[in-house]
């Protein structure tokens, strides 16, 4: 079995699991959608080498771009998801294809000020967005034969989409795209000296993170009734990038666990207590410092360890894992 | 053979990083099929040229024409499916992808576009696999296919880094100092790839090692200062006043005879 379809049951098994382990539906839809939102932010940061500050406009603009239509129009659940995805892809080739100008720090920052020009965009037109409050009552139509209103239907409804947006990303990081954007990672000046146009694939990869992202986005917005102004919010940039982090940025299925960590152990924390955000902010220090594998560079750490020695060797061989 | 069309011509090429002129005046052509070398002290803009010639660093002024095509104004990357290719000086890999893949994404570039179908999986037989197994074969490094490429010796690294260019199935191919940092064992292997290499490419070169450039050019092409020195074949360069004066002191290495 290769790495690859390795990955895939592991996502398959985090689908199956979530509602076995916990109570509230609406966490576990919310593992899955973060899951999606970090898989696209890893297509660009693990993969491509960018620092997108910019990953919380696609998700905020897919959660709106759902309401909006739900409540304006009479279209059905399928394509007011699909304008979300078309909305993140577009805007997302527009801001990487500004932003992609610069490199290193001015790259950041260029995707830092989207994020802001985003989010003030959003907060002024309050009669399109509801401004502070958010767009309000956004329902939740059935889709054909399929009802959605309790949170475990939807949950799986959430669930599918998961496994083959998964199997989608896993499909575009193997493909011969995939691997030039590892190489432009790896090394830009010799990428292009060997005939490849960076700039395309760069804006490519943002147009593909960026309609993931609008889709995890729609159904933030539909699980919860609401697209709340923080979903377009720079803080929102800023946890999809943490949970990415924290994963580790070598796999996709990484991204499925800094997600789950991420929001299951913030919804922990916060009931014990108010300032969980200090505690979590101590553990990505720890996570900077000592694991920048992330969770997945030590499950791999652990699972190392406890193979018999014959078969470590080719786990060592860096840019290959034992998983 | 000097009635034959140049494959590569500089015309009047110059280069300025700010106020410094790297590159002046220099008018270049590159016979078809011929092994054409340039020499010169350090800081004379050797590379500055292959970066010129390659789209890495726009002319300043100046006219450089592939086949008779202006390509003055093309950026690198549009360049390479006309049928450039080149080494660099100081190695420039994928460090963490396997030698295969190196190879296989330079020969993926002379298509660019066909790598941007995300769906399109990497196929072990496909055109681009094909070439990087011949390209390795050739340069006796497929021992070596699975490995990483920073994990390769510096010797590997550098046929790996001309296997590049190779890979890329060029007619013009550039090699900036190939023998870079090599021990004398590997200095006569690159010797004898090179000259390979001139059976089915035209190949331009940079070299320090006089003993190869005596030895396997054509013809000989003399910087100093961002200028043309000298222009001709090994025994004229040799031979030359100029070209004497200009290397006294110098570190070349490598014997001239």
């Amino acid at each position: 079995m290769n790495r690859s379809s390795l990955h895939f049951i592991l996502a398959a098994i985090v689908a199956v699991a979530l509602p076995l382990f916990m109570r509230s539906g609406t966490l576990a839809s919310e593992v899955l959608i973060y899951a999606m939102a970090a898989s696209a932010c890893n297509l660009l940061l693990g993969y491509t080498g960018l620092l997108s500050f910019g990953q919380g406009i696609f998700f905020g603009l897919g959660s709106y771009v759902v309401g909006l239509t739900l409540l304006h129009t009479p279209l059905p659940l399928g394509l007011a998801i699909l304008f979300s995805i078309v909305i993140g892809a577009l805007v997302a080739t527009g801001v990487g294809w500004l932003s992609i100008r610069r490199q290193g720090v001015y790259f950041v920052m260029l995707t830092l000020a989207f994020s802001q020009f985003f989010y003030f965009l959003a907060y002024t037109f309050k009669d399109i967005t509801g401004g502070d409050n958010g767009l309000l009552n956004i329902p939740r139509p059935d889709v054909g034969p399929l009802v959605l209103r309790s949170s475990w239907a939807y949950y799986a409804f959430i669930a599918i989409i998961f496994l083959l947006i998964f199997a989608t990303l896993q499909r575009v990081a193997s493909s011969t795209f995939g691997r030039t954007l590892l190489a432009i990672r790896d090394n830009e000046e010799r990428a292009r000296a060997i005939g490849f146009p960076v700039r395309t694939f760069k804006i490519t990869a943002f147009a593909i993170s960026g309609a993931v992202t609008g889709l995890a986005g729609a159904l933030h917005a539909l699980l919860i009734g609401v697209a709340p102004l923080s979903n377009i919010d720079y803080h929102m940039s800023e946890s999809i990038l943490i949970m990415t982090i924290i994963g580790g940025t070598g796999n996709l299925f990484a991204s499925v666990l800094g997600a789950g960590f991420y929001v299951i152990v913030s919804d922990l924390l916060s009931t014990i207590w108010p300032r969980w955000l200090l505690l979590l902010g101590g553990l990505l220090v720890v996570v900077a410092l000592f694991m920048q594998q992330g969770l997945w560079g030590l499950l791999e750490r652990i699972i190392l360890a406890l193979r018999p020695a014959s078969r470590t060797a080719a786990g060592k061989e860096p840019g290959r894992s034992p998983l | 053979m000097s009635a034959q069309a140049p494959i590569l011509a500089a015309d009047k090429l110059a280069v300025r990083y700010g106020s410094f002129l790297a590159l002046s005046d220099v008018t270049l052509a590159i016979k078809p099929n011929t092994i054409h070398s340039v020499i010169g002290p350090n800081g004379a803009g050797k590379t500055t040229l292959f970066h010129a010639l390659t789209g890495r660093v726009q002319a300043s002024s100046g006219r450089i024409t592939l086949n008779g095509r202006d390509i003055t104004h093309l950026s690198d990357d549009k360049r390479v499916p006309l049928g450039i290719a080149r080494s660099f000086q100081v190695t420039s890999l994928f460090q963490n992808l396997t030698v295969r893949e190196n190879l296989r994404l330079a020969a993926q570039g002379r298509t660019p576009l066909q790598a941007l179908a995300p769906w399109r999986g990497v196929e072990p037989d496909g055109e681009a696999t094909v070439i990087a197994d011949q390209v390795m074969s050739r340069l006796g490094i497929t021992a070596v296919a699975d490995r990483v490429a920073g994990e390769l010796s510096h010797g590997q690294q550098r046929r790996l880094e001309v296997g590049m260019a190779v890979a890329a199935k060029p007619r013009l191919i550039l090699l900036d100092e190939p023998t870079s940092g090599m021990g004398i064992d590997d200095i006569e292997a690159m010797k004898a790839l090179i000259r390979d290499l001139g059976r089915d490419h035209t190949v331009l070169f940079i070299e320090h090692n006089m003993g190869i450039v005596m030895n396997i050019s054509d013809t000989v092409t003399v910087m100093r200062a961002g200028r043309v020195l000298v222009e001709g074949s090994p025994m004229v360069v040799r031979d030359d006043p100029e070209v004497r004066r200009a290397y006294l002191g110098n570190m070349m290495t490598g014997d001239i005879a």
